[in-house]
């Protein structure tokens, strides 16, 4: 299967991918990565874009990318209904404050159903922003809610909670959500100031206010205060006479009575348009521009523990070059003997003992003593010695802390060869000091592969005489 | 890309060359360590990278054993009335026959050291400076490559540091480093390769990017770890059984608890073993304080909780339902209340549903369990404790180590962090119980936080 990830998958998409197949593989166990790992090696990059390949590699593998595709779609198809009904929900606002035209329209009342509703979630939508540090919010889970209900096979099944896991790593579900919410109801205040235009270039309103307790004056305050804003933008308000005018009984009146109707009609606008339509565009806007900056910072969190073990897999810190020099199919072998004729008396030689030990032993006086060897000169003045004046019984006495090598082995084997028997002293560890039983396992081994008696025994008595 | 800088191990039989390499590569599976001398007789080769390119290779080569020897052999290659010098001496004798047979070992060392840019010489430093180890820095130095002496074992009793030191001086030898490969030390390698940078002026870029690398690589582990601790933290606390008020379903729905429990800490333990590329059954986890890479002491032993200083409150040294708070009538309403206000501040529908559920399931006369602090203390500092050891346990461990009781007293005694009293009122975090989130943004800070409170204390 040769598969290039394909072309039309944005960076977004990349990343979000690869965030599911990480889930996928924490929640239901390790995938079949091998050729997976391949591939992403082979065309190189650093550790992101390795992971990014590997997981787009088995994303495709196992219809990620379809189920993607799908989901995509439905966003789509639901992100269109919902513009439908932003569209419809304007049209029908700007219906309901305007009515038929049968009766004046109350200008308040008509601003409240216009403005009214936008205002509130506005606020809600301010007051989840400030207080709650929980960014993807009821409507997040909402939608986690219906993708979980919806998703209709479980390879899709960790899409939703990827793409909600990636927007948390830079509190991006507020922005996305928020322009989402901000461009829906833009949408809705502009299909509601369409219809607010059309309505009144089309039908003919008359505009009145009422009250029961509140006085004129309030009134007027109210729609000077409303109207200041639309008015730097040159939209018209009334004036105190035609707002006073407005609170008696329509019909009631004298005067410039299309003026004042003009002039509420632009002052509804105005309004509508300050007040409802200006500050989600702003917000859209904001929240556009701070999703967009965000998405572009999302990178993988390299610190999570999956994919440092997969760092471990695709640009292996350390790996096995194998072997480049195969070992023989067996070691030189130390070989001892005996050395029979001419021969006589008794030598005690120790090899590489470390100053920490006293030696000689007390020795009687057929024995002789050859002291410690160590070094080059020292072994050869005592090969040629044995070699010229071979003794009838040598002791090699050794420290088992040392390893039996093979330079050991063979020097033991050269000595015994020099004498009529050999045989060799263990020593015992110093007081508090303990042997290494492995170790003194093999010098047994070793002993005993070379065929040499060896005794943790002081064999002064075997030296002197000759038996035990 | 430049060529990698290329490194011969070499020493004499059982220093542990072989030990030295499992722990700078981090790989515990290369080549074979034993007791036994001459375990290596063929020389392997494993490669460092960064990043994707290779920046140094190191070759593990036999044990030297028979140097003495061999150096006399060499002394006798030199035909009367000709001088060699190092080099040329060492080249007559890999042509020669002894080559083949006597010194086949000594040669392969040779050849891989003539092949290399400089070479280990890794001395075990409980060893007596003997003549045959001076002989074999002879037949070494006759390849004409720098040698940098490694001491081994030296964090070990009975090492003859100073000895040592003394001797290679003599030798010409005066750059050196203490490393030893069973418990390498925090800035060890750091050491041994600034070392090397010095012998290998040229190489200097490449030794100091695997410095980088690797200290940040550990850095990372590290974080890595903490992270996983703070998932089964959070795991743990936000853990619930809800079960019939009738003593014989306690029973068993606490014993079920405990198991998921136990498992969920086991399965901690795998990871971070994972993450630190030991494997359960080998050698060197066998060491930690575990056993076949198992906590040896039950989680919900009250003599566990003794013995790491986690204090108990009565009923469970009395040993009763130990390690599973039961939330009674009256205090289970109380904490599901307040928890479901918490829920509605926070906006969760599906969190006010739960409480919701579980507050209906206390009026039926249902108890709800969860799982003690102390027991929560007792994962933390237990946890933690192995982290700590993974991190500067070397992969060549093969000894074991005693444990120093941790000194973890804010885990012990103070307050639990707040983001793990958070948890108890979300058992939607819990990857233990049904219908977990575990994505929810608010989980994921609850284990930042508990992340850094690991960190730090």
């Amino acid at each position: 299967m040769t598969v290039r990830p394909s072309p039309d998958l944005t960076p977004l998409d990349r990343i979000w991918l690869t965030e599911a197949v990480r889930l996928r593989e924490e929640h239901a166990g390790p995938l079949d990565d091998d050729e997976a790992n391949r591939q992403a090696r082979t065309q190189g990059g650093d550790l992101p874009a390795l992971i990014e390949r590997r997981a787009l590699w088995l994303a495709h593998r196992d219809g990620l990318i379809e189920a993607l595709r799908h989901w995509r779609q439905g966003a789509r198809l639901g992100a269109l209904a919902l513009i439908l009904l932003a569209l419809f929900t304007g049209a029908g606002l700007a219906f309901a404050a305007l009515g038929d035209g049968q009766r004046p329209v109350n200008v308040f009342w008509a601003l409240g159903s216009l403005l009214g509703l936008n205002l509130l979630t506005l606020l809600g939508w301010l007051l989840g922003l400030l207080l709650t540090g929980d960014s993807s919010g009821a409507l997040g889970r909402l939608w986690l809610w219906l993708s979980e209900k919806l998703a209709r096979d479980a390879r899709a099944a960790q899409l939703a909670p990827a793409l909600l896991s990636l927007l948390h790593q830079r509190r991006l579900s507020r922005w996305l959500l928020g322009t989402g919410v901000h461009a829906l109801w833009l949408l809705a205040m502009a299909s509601a100031l369409l219809t607010l235009l059309a309505l009144l270039a089309t039908r003919r309103y008359g505009f009145v206010w009422e009250t029961t307790i509140l006085g004129e004056n309030a009134f007027v305050g109210l729609t000077q205060a409303f109207g200041a804003l639309p008015a730097l933008l040159g939209f018209s308000v009334p004036d105190v006479e035609q707002i006073r005018a407005s609170g008696a009984l329509a019909g009631d009146l004298d005067g410039d009575l299309d003026g004042a109707r003009q002039r509420w009609a632009g002052w509804l606008v105005g309004v509508l348009l300050v007040y409802g339509l200006l500050p989600r565009l702003l917000l859209a806007s904001l929240c556009l521009w701070r999703w967009r900056r965000g998405r572009a910072a999302l990178t993988l969190d390299l610190n999570l523990p999956a994919y440092r073990l997969l760092r471990e897999r695709l640009q292996p810190p350390s790996e096995r070059l194998g072997i480049r020099d195969a070992a023989p199919a067996q070691l030189h072998a130390p070989t001892a003997g005996a050395q029979l004729d001419g021969s006589a008396g008794a030598v005690l030689v120790a090899i590489e003992l470390d100053g920490s030990r006293p030696w000689p032993p007390a020795l009687s006086k057929g024995i002789a003593d050859a002291g410690i060897l160590d070094d080059r000169e020292g072994r050869r003045r005592l090969l040629d010695q044995l070699t010229r004046f071979p003794p009838a019984r040598l002791a090699v006495a050794c420290d088992p802390r040392r390893s039996p090598d093979r330079g050991t082995l063979a020097l033991i084997g050269e000595l015994s060869r020099c004498a009529a028997a050999t045989r060799v002293w263990l020593l015992q560890a110093p007081p508090g000091e303990a042997l290494d039983s492995a170790r003194l396992e093999d010098w047994h081994q070793a002993l005993d592969t070379l065929g040499l008696t060896h005794s943790s025994c002081a064999p002064l008595r075997w030296l002197e005489t000759g038996h035990d | 890309m430049t060529e990698a800088l290329k490194l011969a191990v070499v020493g004499h039989t059982n220093v542990g060359k072989t030990s030295l390499l499992r722990t700078l590569t981090r790989d515990i599976g290369f080549g074979e360590v034993s007791h036994r001398p001459s375990t290596t007789r063929h020389v392997e080769g494993a490669r460092l990278s960064v990043d994707g390119e290779p920046l140094l290779e190191l070759y593990d080569t036999p044990g030297l054993e028979d140097a003495i020897a061999l150096l006399d052999y060499l002394e006798r290659l030199e035909r009367p009335g000709e001088r060699l010098d190092g080099p040329a001496r060492t080249a007559r004798f890999l042509d020669g026959s002894e080559a083949r047979q006597r010194f086949e070992q000594e040669a392969k060392v040779l050849r891989q050291l003539l092949a290399s840019d400089a070479g280990l010489y890794v001395i075990d430093a409980r060893e007596p400076v003997l003549a045959k180890y001076k002989d074999e820095l002879a037949v070494l130095a006759g390849c004409g490559k720098p040698l940098l002496p490694v001491l081994n074992f030296v964090a070990q009793p009975g090492h003859r540091d100073e000895e040592w030191r003394q001797a290679l001086a003599r030798l010409g030898l005066h750059a050196l480093v203490r490393f030893d490969s069973v418990a390498p030390p925090v800035d060890g390698e750091r050491r041994l390769y600034e070392s090397l940078a010095l012998l290998l002026e040229q190489a200097r870029p490449k030794l100091q990017r695997l410095i980088e690398d690797h200290e940040a690589q550990a850095a990372a582990r590290l974080a890595s770890g903490q992270r996983l601790i703070a998932e089964l933290l959070v795991d743990v606390a936000a853990c619930r059984r809800s079960v019939a008020a009738q003593p014989e379903l306690e029973r068993g729905a606490i014993r079920e608890l405990h198991d998921a429990v136990r498992r969920r800490e086991q399965r901690c333990v795998e990871a971070l073993l994972r993450l630190y590329a030991f494997r359960q059954d080998d050698a060197a986890a066998s060491d930690l304080p575990l056993l076949d890479g198992r906590w040896g002491d039950d989680l919900f032993n009250p003599e566990t909780l003794k013995q790491l200083g986690v204090k108990i409150g009565g009923g469970m040294a009395a040993g009763a339902a130990a390690g599973a708070g039961v939330d009674l009538m009256v205090g289970g309403i109380t904490l599901g209340a307040a928890a479901l206000l918490g829920a509605i501040a926070g906006g969760g529908a599906q969190t006010a549903r739960h409480y919701g559920n579980r507050l209906l399931g206390k009026l039926k006369g249902q108890r709800e369990l969860s799982v003690d602090d102390a027991v929560l203390r007792l994962l933390a500092l237990r946890q933690r404790q192995l982290l700590a050891v993974l991190a500067t346990r070397g992969h060549a461990a093969t000894e074991a180590i005693r444990l120093a009781t941790p000194q973890d007293q804010g885990w012990r005694e103070g307050k639990l962090p707040e983001a793990l009293q958070r948890c108890r009122a979300h058992p939607e975090w819990s990857s233990l119980n049904p219908g977990a989130r575990l994505q929810d943004g608010e989980r994921q800070m609850a284990l930042d936080e508990l992340q850094a409170e690991l960190r730090q204390g």
